[in-house]
């Protein structure tokens, strides 16, 4: 105990002046909120007079129409239509709750959609307006409109929003776009920029090219001054003095939509043996003069005008979860092992290596190797053969021959001069690089297994036929097949144009490779679908289409003893997810090449079977409509109406 | 013999009646009716859906001030450590039962009842701190190794509160605390010492981003705010315009346009003294005001004449906590303080808040109830 005494005249002495001191300052703070008051009310009275007077405009932001992407002919596949849509102001509306009640007996407002507007309401202030509904119909629109009087804060409000006419045709080339995040608020450079961004039902690039060109697709706000009621209602606006907003740039494609319609139905066709299995698959045309990507599909494919609204949290799972994957972009993000397509390759670098493609090798349908078979796929062997049948007849044992003392590292060099093991700049994220495997990269790859890191022979075996560490994209493989057919190192694009501003084709330098080289390959190709090679059922009758191509089968598991014992031999007998992969490369016209083509089908089973025809009857359409010789869009021909809009 | 000279004596419940404070309960009253008035007039004269509600909770309230100070202010410091930690616990626990609103965890569940921690550690810090100093002798007071404690109680919740994250509320309870360890005679050295260090912590959570990026952009608006005339500093223009086309004498009761116009947000909590201001002019906003002063006096003049030590410090931190949310609110909508979501207490929409408040003024007619009580340091009855 420190004292026991309770009076201590000096502590309250203390607290006694100390309280006359606080009552003190407290006098000249009250003081200092006086002489402010006086400022504002007395002194400066008449200059905030006037503003209150001014205060009844208030500054309305226009927002642009989104720049339109369209097809290399101008067909368009991203462009904006009519919004009927209502949106709220939570501090007119006073009771949120109330008036969402009252919408939703016209236009059902499910409880999450509730969530999710009061949480915006909590983050953009009570006096931003907010979306309650959109895409509505014309009938719900009118009823709403009917009913305004009883509404208190309701804005009907006619906007625009993003439409995508061919749906999924294109999904995986355009992308979509979505609701503005923090994230995307915080990105912008100007205050400016996030009023727009602000502003109710905006939305911005998400993915695809909707994405990487967001900056030239969205283009410049403009402003109006609106007179406002009591009520807080427009009565008039300014529109003498409004700055009209600038609908973004035009973003023109090298795709051909009516091709990549094509070609996603023909992708979409089941296979004749597996009728009820859904098509997973890609697909991919290239001009082999300008590098022009005419058809890039991707099966199955998401509907963007799905994403645009919001998607459907079911339709997100299902979309997630389907082992068929609509999600993911084949053609760029698929990889796969390419298989026998990569004998073209193969058959080049051996040349490269000082073969002669007149050499042959006998094929007993096996070859035996460090310490075990490799086979040839078909069982009985093929006899003797040189490259050019080697390749018609894809004979994997001639390439075992070669692969037993065949460089990978130059295997490795060819494949990359012919476009495998690298992106391409397309403005789509996501691209695959795949696997092109030499040396240097199984000492990388294996650096935790020093065991590993030395290149066996025995594997340049498996990659030769494609198998093994090679993995590439379907997008590659075209790139692959264009260069082969042409000599030249052929850059794939996808935008023509962004806005006025043409852009010129990529420069396609000759390869370094010694011509005849190649031309047993082509010579080999065209066997394979015009002398009764492996795609023979393939083939373009078309004389001035006669269309090369190479057959491919990846493995995607093997067949063991066990499974043969149990009576399972036949890819067939094998569930859906570790059947082979089928694919197939082709380019036409074979005598003087202009477009080239790929297709994967994944777990398809053969390249022959699988590929190989809907190879051909996407290049059949090529051919009928032969967009290269058609003069493509020029995008100053575009009528630019200027459109004011107002959010 | 009668309890006027036997002091500490228990008193009959009429006798402490009468022995209320009735001039700071009708001037309280004048502030909670400036309320009412001014909640019709922004419902554009509607008794719905606050003015009512606000009176009610008003009457409700009083009752609780009443029944705090009938109880013997000696029972009040037996339980000033209990109620301290009980709001620190119940601050701490915050962060992992609380609710999220608005972004921060504020609130916590008890009993069906909604609660803010943070309201209560208002009261519970002005209780512990007082109880604390009623320990110590005069001499003992700016004896640093005594100062720990204190800084410890003060710095514990306003640490708390700041990551919830509210800076207003963590700003006022700091500044609480100080008056208060002010008012019990810490010397001027350490005091200033004090104050330069807090300066110099703030400069440094500034510096190191400790503060959302809200926040800083509160305190950069209120430096500059033409910086954001469509954001933050939006807030603060309409409200100046308000109050300066009020003018004199105002625009009228429900005539004011600005305020009608719905150009301010909140107009029933944080901005309703612009209403005010607008509608009632420069003679009625001073006027409220002065009730307001009257209020600080009458509760200083409490604290003086009181002879319980606890009690002229419960006094004390009571009438700052008010008179910071007084100056704050005011100095917020005229530009002179941050706009850190402070309401105008007894006028601004918000039963926790009024609760708090009454609550405080309980502990003060409780001091002025039983002013002639006084106690050993501790805590032990003297009669």
């Amino acid at each position: 105990m420190v004292s026991v005494n309770a009076h201590d005249p000096e502590r309250q002495e203390i607290v006694s002046r100390r309280t006359v001191l606080l009552g003190g300052g407290v006098s000249l703070f009250f003081a200092g909120i006086g002489a402010r008051l006086y400022q504002l009310q007395i002194a400066e009275h008449q200059k905030y007079r006037d503003l209150a007077q001014n205060n009844q405009f208030n500054k309305r932001i226009l927002t642009p129409l989104r720049g339109e992407i369209v097809d290399r002919f101008g067909e368009p596949l991203a462009s904006n239509r009519k919004n009927f849509r209502i949106l709220l102001v939570p501090e007119q509306a006073r009771d949120v709750d109330a008036a969402l009640d009252k919408i939703s007996k016209i236009t059902p407002v499910s409880e999450d959609k509730r969530a999710r507007i009061m949480r915006e309401i909590r983050r953009r202030g009570a006096f931003t307006p907010v979306q309650i509904a959109d895409n509505l119909s014309w009938e719900d629109f009118s009823k709403i409109n009917f009913e305004l009087p009883h509404l208190a804060g309701v804005l009907p409000d006619v906007g625009e929003t993003r439409d995508y006419p061919h749906g999924a045709e294109a999904a995986f080339v355009i992308g979509y776009v979505g609701a503005v995040t923090e994230r995307d608020l915080a990105a912008q450079e100007s205050d400016d920029e996030r009023i727009l961004l602000r502003q109710p039902g905006f939305k911005v690039g998400r993915e695809g090219l909707e994405r990487t060109y967001e900056k030239e697709l969205r283009g410049a706000a403009g402003a109006m001054n609106v007179k406002i009621n009591a009520h807080g209602r427009v009565i008039e606006e300014m529109v003498d003095s409004a700055v009209p907003p600038v609908q973004g740039k035009t973003l023109a494609l090298t795709i051909d939509s009516d091709l990549q319609a094509h070609a996603m139905k023909v992708l979409s066709v089941p296979g004749e043996r597996m009728p009820d299995e859904p098509q997973s698959a890609a697909a991919v045309v290239i001009d082999v003069v300008t590098g022009d990507i005419l058809v890039l599909a991707s099966t199955p494919a998401f509907n963007p005008n799905d994403f645009n609204v919001g998607i459907d949290p079911q339709l997100w799972k299902e979309l997630n979860e389907s082992p068929y994957k609509p999600l993911l972009n084949k053609p760029l993000s698929g990889v796969y092992p390419p298989g026998s397509t990569f004998k073209v390759i193969s058959a080049i670098a051996a040349q490269r290596a000082g073969m002669k493609p007149s050499e042959t090798a006998y094929c007993p349908g096996r070859v035996w190797y460090g310490n075990r078979y490799f086979h040839c796929w078909k069982r009985g062997g093929h006899g003797t053969l040189d490259m050019k049948g080697a390749i018609k007849h894809s004979c994997d044992v001639y390439f075992y021959e070669i692969a037993k003392t065949l460089d990978i590292d130059l295997l490795a060099e060819t494949a990359r001069d012919f476009g495998l093991g690298q992106t391409y700049e397309l403005g789509i994220s996501g691209q695959q690089r795949g696997v092109i495997p030499d040396r240097d990269w199984k000492k990388q790859y294996f650096a935790g297994n020093p065991a590993q890191q030395p290149w066996f022979q025995g594997e340049t075996l498996s990659c030769i036929i494609g198998q093994g560490y090679v993995t590439s994209t379907p997008l590659q493989l075209a790139v692959m097949a264009a260069r082969v057919a042409t000599g030249r190192a052929v850059r794939p694009r996808l935008v023509r144009a962004v806005g006025d501003l043409v852009l010129p084709a990529p420069e396609a330098a000759p390869i370094d490779v010694d011509h005849d080289y190649l031309s047993v390959v082509h010579a080999g190709m065209n066997a394979v679908t015009n002398e009764w090679g492996t795609a023979a059922r393939s083939r373009i009758e078309d004389p001035d289409w006669q269309m090369a191509g190479k057959t491919g089968t990846s493995q995607v598991y093997q067949i063991t003893a066990e499974d043969r014992a149990r009576g399972l031999d036949k890819p067939e007998d094998l569930p859906w997810a570790r059947r082979d992969h089928a694919l197939f490369v082709s380019y036409m016209p074979y005598e003087n090449p202009r477009y080239a083509c790929s297709v994967v089908v994944e777990h398809g089973i053969g390249g022959s079977r699988a590929a190989g025809p809907k190879a051909r009857d996407i290049m059949k359409a090529v051919a009928e409509k032969d967009p290269a010789s058609r003069t493509p869009l020029d995008p100053r021909t575009l009528a630019r109406a200027p459109s004011p809009r107002e959010s | 013999m009668s309890s006027i000279i036997l002091p500490g004596r228990r008193r009959g419940v009429r006798d402490k009646l009468s022995r209320l404070h009735w001039p700071l309960i009708i001037l309280l009253t004048m502030i909670a009716g400036a309320g009412v008035v001014t909640l019709y007039s922004v419902a554009e004269g509607n008794w719905e859906p606050w003015a009512l509600k606000h009176g009610m909770r008003y009457v409700a309230a009083l009752g609780l001030m009443v029944g705090i100070a009938m109880v013997p202010i000696r029972y009040w410091m037996a339980l000033a450590y209990p109620i301290y930690f009980a709001a620190l616990i119940a601050l701490a626990l915050t962060p992992f039962i609380g609710e999220v609103n608005m972004g921060a965890r504020r609130w916590i569940e008890f009993g069906g009842l909604q609660f803010q921690p943070s309201e209560a550690m208002k009261i519970g810090l002005v209780l512990g701190l007082a109880r604390y100093y009623h320990g110590l002798r005069a001499e003992q007071v700016s004896h640093i190794l005594y100062l720990i404690p204190p800084v410890l109680m003060v710095g514990a919740p306003v640490g708390l509160i700041f990551i919830q994250p509210d800076l207003g509320t963590a700003l006022l309870l700091g500044a609480t605390g100080a008056i208060i360890i002010f008012v019990a005679g810490l010397s001027w050295r350490i005091g200033l010492a004090g104050v330069l260090g807090g300066v110099a912590a703030a400069y440094g959570a500034y510096r190191f981003d400790i503060l959302k990026e809200y926040q800083v952009n509160r305190i950069l608006t209120f430096l500059d705010p033409e910086r954001d005339p469509l954001g933050q500093g939006y807030h603060l223009l309409q409200s100046k315009i308000a109050l300066g086309s009020g003018g004199l004498d105002g625009k009228g009761f429900m005539e004011g346009t600005q305020s009608q116009l719905k150009f301010l947000p909140e107009m029933q909590t944080d901005f309703i003294f612009t209403i005010f201001g607008e509608e009632f002019g420069f003679v009625g906003a001073i006027g409220l005001l002065l009730v307001y002063l009257a209020i600080i006096f009458t509760g200083l003049s409490i604290a003086m004449s009181t002879k319980l030590h606890f009690a002229r410090l419960t006094t004390i931190g009571v009438v700052a906590t008010f008179t910071l949310y007084v100056l704050i609110n005011t100095g917020m909508v005229m530009g002179l303080a941050p706009v850190v979501g402070v309401p105008l207490p007894l006028v601004s929409y918000g039963g926790t808040v009024m609760l708090t408040i009454m609550a405080g003024f309980g502990f003060v007619m409780s001091a002025h109830v039983h002013r002639d009580q006084d106690m050993y340091r501790s805590g032990d009855s003297l009669g």
